[in-house]
């Protein structure tokens, strides 16, 4: 399976994009800077509005509200931009590096605790899940936790430090993972922690640093296909990923402030 | 120093004790005069450490140039920056083979100076699962940045940089470090400022 590039969104933000989502029109929303920013699938910016702080994660609803996840608060926009609630009190947030949702309840990563807290939809916190789980919980040397929710509810989070992607259940039980390191072979993960940044659609989409890469693994863990690799600039970390209708993924360089699409090519 | 009030000399010594323990040998600047002089490395132009210099081959004009035996450059783990990895690319080659504990089977320090060892929770079973602290053995080291270039960002976090060590260095006029060195990284700092 091969990928090909076939847009890149540049020139939007100033000093930073750190979160991506796609609702399911597959309409892009970056986190960046201090605003969301939201593209139709051509790349045309389409709104944005600004956040209380710099946002580090965002995540669309089921119903089209937008959450975005911020240093220890999480704000709730309806899906035009328009502020409807703030979680600000909720005294268990960190930065909030990552959105998801299961059922009728939020998860946000706390990259400060390395846990990911489980809310449900009026704020009220029900558990954490990854916190401690095996040994030590997650390791995020980058600063970064980072997670996805699959169409069964089973949650995928990347854990760089153990250089897998383990797989918990809403409950925070561990169910398993996949990766293991490898310097050479590029079906593993290198480096000191990778996988740093996920995505979840019928596969599983990653992105790594030093050397960065984009990369497509199918649920039991096969690689399928290196993305994207040299586009990239050489000095990026954190890349956020989302994934799209009809395959299309989304990757933020981090350092060109730029968001590459990518589709993978007929065979 | 003779100058300086009680607790200016008291603030003086804890600086100097906190950098001590960061491996920089910094107790012996708190005996040199303020005003004097003293090398140090600037880790924002040194190759070895410097952001954007991704690819490049270690340089290690600190050990090759330096008068003192071995170097006065030694490479300092600041712990604070360190990320305790399991696979730390200062320490492994990470190019090299895996073996059966899922770990690269060579060291990447050609004079074995780092120890890494697991601390807090540990998972016999399983490295992936513990943390590991690293540290540099300064008898054995000569400062060949090898390990400082691999800890940059973004493969690592730049907690390894090169130092010179003030216990070793002998503060020639004119240091043969910096008359070789392509970055002019070796900069001479007042006493007071390398204590900062």
């Amino acid at each position: 399976m091969q990928y090909r590039q076939v847009q890149m969104i540049g020139g939007k933000f100033h000093s930073a994009v750190r979160g991506l989502a796609t609702d399911s029109r597959g309409w892009l929303y970056a986190a960046g800077d201090s605003r969301i920013q939201v593209f139709d699938p051509a790349g045309a910016l389409q709104r944005q509005w600004t956040t209380p702080r710099p946002p580090h994660s965002v995540a669309v609803a089921g119903d089209g509200s937008v959450y975005v996840g911020q240093e220890a608060r999480i704000d709730i926009f309806d899906a035009s931009g328009k502020p409807v609630r703030a979680w600000t009190n909720l005294g268990i947030l960190g930065p909030v590096t990552a959105l998801g949702f299961v059922g009728n309840s939020v998860l946000a990563a706390d990259a400060a605790d390395r846990a990911i807290r489980r809310f449900d939809l009026t704020g009220r916190f029900l558990n954490h899940i990854g916190k401690n789980n095996p040994v030590n919980g997650f390791l995020i040397p980058n600063g970064v936790l980072d997670f996805a929710v699959d169409a069964h509810g089973v949650i995928h989070a990347a854990n760089p430090g153990k250089h897998r992607v383990e797989r918990y259940s809403p409950a925070g039980d561990l169910l398993g993972h996949i990766g293991k390191f490898d310097g050479n072979d590029p079906a593993g993960f290198t480096g000191c922690c990778n996988p740093t940044n996920l995505a979840v659609s019928d596969r599983i989409y990653v992105t790594e640093k030093a050397v960065p890469r984009a990369k497509a693994y199918d649920f039991s863990g096969k690689l399928l296909a290196v993305i994207a690799s040299s586009v990239f600039d050489p000095n990026v970390k954190n890349m956020s990923i989302a994934a799209a209708p009809r395959g299309r993924v989304y990757v933020v360089d981090t350092v060109k402030l730029a968001i590459l699409a990518f589709e993978p090519v007929a065979p | 120093m003779s100058g300086l009030t009680r607790r200016a000399l008291l603030g003086t010594a804890v600086r100097g004790t906190v950098l001590a323990t960061m491996g920089g040998g910094a107790a012996f600047l708190v005996q040199k005069a303020h005003g004097q002089v003293v090398w140090q490395v600037d880790a924002a132009r040194c190759i070895n450490s410097r952001l954007g210099e991704a690819g490049v081959e270690a340089c290690n004009l600190c050990t090759t140039e330096c008068v003192v035996a071995l170097s006065a450059v030694r490479a300092v783990n600041e712990y604070s920056k360190c990320g305790r990895c399991n696979i730390c690319p200062a320490y492994f080659n990470i190019t090299s083979a895996v073996d059966d504990l899922g770990l690269p089977s060579e060291k990447l320090c050609p004079r074995d100076a780092i120890e890494r060892k697991p601390i807090g929770k540990v998972d016999p079973e399983d490295p992936a699962n513990n943390f590991y602290e690293y540290i540099i053995d300064e008898v054995k080291c000569d400062g060949c940045g090898k390990c400082a270039i691999k800890c940059k960002e973004p493969l690592g976090l730049g907690s390894i940089v090169l130092k010179v060590r003030y216990d070793k260095c002998v503060n020639c006029n004119r240091c043969a470090i910096s008359e070789k060195c392509p970055k002019d990284a070796l900069q001479q700092l007042p006493v007071g400022q390398a204590l900062r």
